[in-house]
């Protein structure tokens, strides 16, 4: 925390003056026998809402407290450590930052604004949490660069940065959010984006591209704020999104049983869709909430809509496949290869691709030479009936019959048998 | 399990010396053979199919190299199984059509006697059990439940694995029709054949570990004489005895056309 360059002035001077003979004299009232040298310093960040000392300063925590702390209870730290004179606060910060023409030129030519928002500051989900050093933070480094070097009135450093462009300053600075969220943060290494990232493409989405930076709020209040976020760059899956059956429901009656994009697609750990494994476990993705009875009732939808594609060819297939190798593409029917993926609408739909008048195209698309009588080949969800497939129905009941009555009767028939042999020999 | 052609290369003379009888031929040996491999084959990989859920028909599907593979399996033995029915039928036109045999697994009314009979000495109200032909009534049952069921398990396969094909001149839900014919039908086949084969050729008392018959050809003159005790009057010209033989008889009797014939009539 120490400067290179410090601006002395006389009220500072006087100000230090004081603050030592203070120090100097409140060490001796209170701990005599202590060696006087050292003095605790003053906690840098507001402590309400934050009395969770050791989250961040146990000894696994983001600033562990030093060796021969170990003794002391949470509620102790504020005995020693003063919390009135809160050190660094946000607000130092944007008594510069404020200023709108505040900003510094890159190598590449790119001019990176320095201000920052104060009000939006305080209002984000950081506010009164954070300050502004908690990510940025510049221990140690001490100089200024780029072109617009500023003289750093404060005693806070400013420390060298080396990127060419804004979005290299972003990917420099974006993980400073894993000090905290490093759950989320792993998570995002297995994501498609992440490959995307790793490939070199500078474009692929970090922490702030979704959360925002000093504007951070909670991601998915309202729910159709997530979709939004998602729309920033994937924008024609939005556009199909929000005309489907979920998106209309989502949009005009927030709805909140609708799946959002993360719904289906997961958060931070964002697999890529276009693999045979997504494939695969697509039919989970859609059964999770198709058969839930509670969620289905309210639409009367049937729930037994999984039951009866997993009893049927496709099902079957794509369900032993998944407990088998999932990187293999099976090409029988999941869910989206009818119903579509992101533009589904209701099946009662005229547009819908699975009503009767449009699914023989549907069919066509695997089975190429399929005829118009070739769609009822699949029950379309129904289980069989006297009124939905009699033929069907009528065959199962009658091995239902059948196959019992002649169990019974083979049985019968070797009791019988045996009966008959063992009293022979008697 | 076919069309009865009489043991004509042995000499009827030299029947009764014999203690065993030549029951079936090398190719009807090799044709049961050929059923019986089919058979196990279509019903593991088919049964776990139908059953897949299940934990054990998982495992066997995973294990047998996943579901592309299972019915890779399934449908490389249905061509099998469909070759050796057609070939089975081919040779019953020969037999019926060309040769004239005697259709000895040919259902008759004293079959349906034999069942009464049989079920009557069981329950003690006769003093012995009928007397069998060639083929006894059981014998006859699990014939024509492998040429029925094994057409309709041929004809619902060939729907399930060319669907559109019948869908150019068929309804679709013949489609489904026929899965639920195929795996129900091949259930009871199943069914039919550990419950009630495997008795009778490998449990069943006097029988048991196993009725070598099929593999053989061979039936000892014990058995034949108790078993088949019409056909063996009828090879040797034996008189069956009015009790059911406890041993074989140690000489034929004279007159063995006119007692088989007068057995027959008191059995029915």
């Amino acid at each position: 925390m120490h400067i290179a360059r410090i601006q002395l002035s006389a009220s500072a001077l006087w100000g230090a003056v004081l603050v030592g003979l203070i120090t100097v004299a409140a060490i001796v009232i209170t701990n005599s026998s202590r060696a006087a040298a050292q003095s605790p310093p003053p906690i840098p960040h507001p402590v309400a809402g934050q009395e969770q000392c050791l989250v961040c300063h146990g000894s696994q925590g983001l600033k562990p407290f030093p060796a021969g702390h170990a003794a002391f209870d949470e509620k102790s730290c504020v005995t020693c450590h003063s919390t009135a004179s809160a050190g660094v606060k946000a607000q130092d910060c944007i008594n510069c930052h404020a200023e709108k023409p505040l900003s510094m030129n890159l190598t590449g030519g790119e001019k990176l604004s320095l201000y920052v928002d104060g009000a939006e500051y305080e209002t984000s989900i950081h506010g009164g949490k954070l300050i502004c050093t908690d990510c940025h933070n510049y221990s140690g480094a001490s100089t200024t660069s780029g072109a617009g070097t500023l003289a750093i009135a404060s005693e806070y450093a400013h420390p060298s940065r080396d990127v060419a462009n804004k979005r290299e300053y972003s990917l420099a600075l974006y993980e400073v959010c894993k000090r905290c969220h490093f759950d989320n943060y792993t998570k995002t290494l297995d994501s498609v984006h992440y490959q995307v990232l790793a490939r070199g493409d500078q474009s692929a989405p970090i922490c702030t591209d979704c959360h925002g930076a000093h504007n951070v709020s909670a991601p998915s209040q309202p729910r159709s704020k997530t979709s939004q976020t998602c729309a920033g760059c994937h924008q024609s899956l939005y556009e199909q999104y929000a005309t489907s059956v979920h998106g209309t429901a989502l949009i005009h009656d927030n709805n909140s049983d609708v799946p959002v994009c993360t719904d289906c697609h997961k958060s931070h750990t964002i697999e890529d869709p276009r693999t045979a494994a997504f494939r695969l476990e697509s039919v989970q993705i859609c059964s999770g909430c198709h058969s839930n009875e509670t969620i289905m009732q309210k639409y009367g939808i049937s729930t037994r809509v999984v039951k009866t594609y997993l009893e049927d060819f496709h099902g079957a297939t794509v369900a032993l496949q998944t407990k088998d190798n999932k990187d293999i593409w099976v090409n029988e029917a999941v869910c989206t290869d009818c119903h579509g993926v992101h533009n589904i609408v209701a099946v009662d739909s005229p547009s819908s691709p699975v009503i009767k008048a449009n699914l023989v195209n549907v069919c066509r698309n695997c089975h190429a030479d399929a005829t118009e009588n070739f769609p009822s080949a699949w029950l379309s969800h129904y289980e069989p009936t006297v009124h939905k497939a009699p033929l069907v129905y009528f065959i199962r009941r009658f091995y239902w019959v059948l196959i019992p009555f002649i169990v019974v009767g083979l049985l019968a028939h070797i009791v019988i048998d045996l009966w008959r042999t063992i009293t022979n020999r008697k | 399990m076919t069309v009865s052609e009489l043991p004509a290369t042995e000499t009827p003379a030299k029947d009764s010396e014999r203690d065993y009888f030549v029951r079936f031929k090398t190719s009807q040996r090799i044709e049961h053979i050929v059923l019986m491999v089919t058979f196990i084959l279509l019903a593991v990989t088919g049964l776990a199919q139908k059953f897949y859920t299940a934990g054990w028909a998982e495992w066997l599907i995973l294990h047998m190299g996943g579901i592309s593979v299972t019915r890779l399996i399934h449908r490389i033995f249905a061509g099998v199984f469909t070759l050796s029915i057609l070939y089975h039928f081919a040779y019953l036109f020969r037999a019926v059509f060309i040769k004239h045999s005697k259709l000895t697994m040919m259902p008759t009314v004293r079959d349906l006697r034999d069942v009464v009979n049989e079920l009557r000495y069981s329950f003690g109200l006769a003093d012995r059990p009928p007397r069998f032909g060639r083929f006894d009534y059981r014998q006859k049952f699990e014939y024509w439940g492998i040429i029925f069921g094994g057409l309709i398990i041929i004809i619902s396969g060939a729907i399930l694995m060319f669907p559109t094909a019948i869908t150019l001149v068929l309804p679709g839900q013949v489609v489904p029709a026929a899965k639920e014919f195929h795996g129900n039908e091949a259930t009871l086949a199943v069914i039919v054949i550990v419950i009630w084969h495997l008795y009778d050729v490998m449990f069943r008392p006097g029988i048991f570990p196993a009725d070598t018959t099929i593999f053989t050809g061979k039936l000892s003159r014990k058995r034949m004489a108790e078993e088949h005790a019409l056909e063996y009057a009828e090879l040797t010209g034996a008189t069956p005895d009015d009790e059911r033989p406890a041993s074989p008889p140690e000489a034929p009797g004279p007159a063995g056309q006119i007692a088989a014939g007068k057995s027959a009539e008191t059995t029915g």
